[in-house]
């Protein structure tokens, strides 16, 4: 979705978070159009692709960010590292109190948009990868999202999980080697037909 | 059960489910940015008001006390005129005495040179003042 007030783009999201915490508003709009995207893509893949709980989770780790602006210590850490730890924890809060709720409790996606076979394979493939994601241990689907569905590289995710950048690539390739075995299974539904 | 080689999902094939992933990822509605905004500006409004109090802070006793005496000026003409006074006294009496045309101290000791009423405007009125009863 576009927001017409994204207007500061050529200003970090350090030096928006400094501005919000010394009274600007449209700092605030700035780094809502920036990073609630991001939270949000993040929360749903951690969260099986619950959209409810993934707006939940959004919308706290971005009041944690608020609070924490007048005590931001500039050049420690980026902003989206510390707002993927935090979203990350709330995830994994969220995931523990959801223990014993199988995959069928997840609601299926609102959006069932009648389209071409394509599309409809698009989204039935995003969907197994959502079951498969959760599936995995924690970590490994934090991994494993923030570098193939968020495009973060391997130091950041190091930084956001506390651990080496080997330990991101080991996680990371156990991670994808689930993945497939879990969504081999599937492979003529999702369009992986045998020659 | 253990996977042999063939149940793994190629990389390609595993490469094009993380695009469409990538495809379907869900974006905040207009309701929840509203919701992140309300939020923001009400902390930002918290934390404003919580640092007024904090930009004028109550100040000292010591300075309450300066301020009832009408500020740091005044406070420092007291203590000029203390200290003054101070050294008028501690200087002899005797020049004083002179600068006075002798009204200040006796001449020869023991005798006062001047009553009460030398000193109060009017000695008839006070005179008839006590003749009156003090009515």
């Amino acid at each position: 979705m576009k927001m017409a007030f994204d207007a500061q783009s050529e200003v970090s999201d350090e030096a928006l978070l400094v501005a919000y915490g010394n009274g600007d508003r449209a700092a605030a709009m700035a780094l809502t159009a920036r990073l609630a995207p991001r939270v949000m893509g993040f929360a749903a893949r951690m969260l099986g692709g619950d959209r409810h709980e993934a707006e939940d989770v959004t919308q706290e780790a971005m009041l944690r960010l608020w609070r924490i602006a007048p005590d931001w210590r500039q050049g420690e850490a980026k902003v989206t590292t510390w707002l993927y730890r935090v979203t990350a924890n709330l995830c994994t809060d969220r995931l523990r109190r959801r223990r014993g709720v199988g995959l069928d409790a997840i609601p299926e996606p609102e959006d069932g948009r009648p389209g071409a076979a394509e599309a409809m394979m698009q989204e039935m493939r995003a969907r197994a990868l959502d079951e498969a994601l959760a599936a995995l241990p924690e970590r490994q689907r934090v991994a494993v999202v923030m570098r193939h569905l968020e495009g973060r590289s391997n130091p950041e995710i190091a930084a956001v999980l506390e651990i080496s950048v080997e330990a991101v690539e080991s996680l990371t390739a156990r991670g994808k080697r689930a993945l497939s075995a879990s969504l081999g299974q599937r492979r003529e539904e999702l369009g992986y037909v045998e020659d | 059960m253990s996977k042999t080689e063939q149940d793994l999902l190629s990389n390609i094939a595993l490469d094009e489910i993380f695009a469409a992933g990538r495809a379907e990822t869900p974006a905040p509605s207009e309701a929840l940015l509203a919701r992140i905004l309300a939020d923001a500006q009400g902390v930002q409004e918290a934390g404003l008001a919580a640092a007024r109090p904090r930009a004028a802070p109550r100040p000292s006793p010591w300075a309450r006390f300066a301020e009832a005496l009408g500020g740091w000026t005044s406070l420092a003409g007291l203590v000029t005129a203390t200290l003054a006074g101070v050294w008028l006294g501690f200087v002899s009496p005797d020049q004083l005495n002179t600068l006075s045309g002798g009204l200040l101290l006796p001449e020869t000791g023991g005798t006062a040179i001047y009553a009460l009423e030398d000193i109060l405007p009017g000695d008839d009125g006070l005179a008839a003042f006590y003749e009156e009863g003090g009515q």
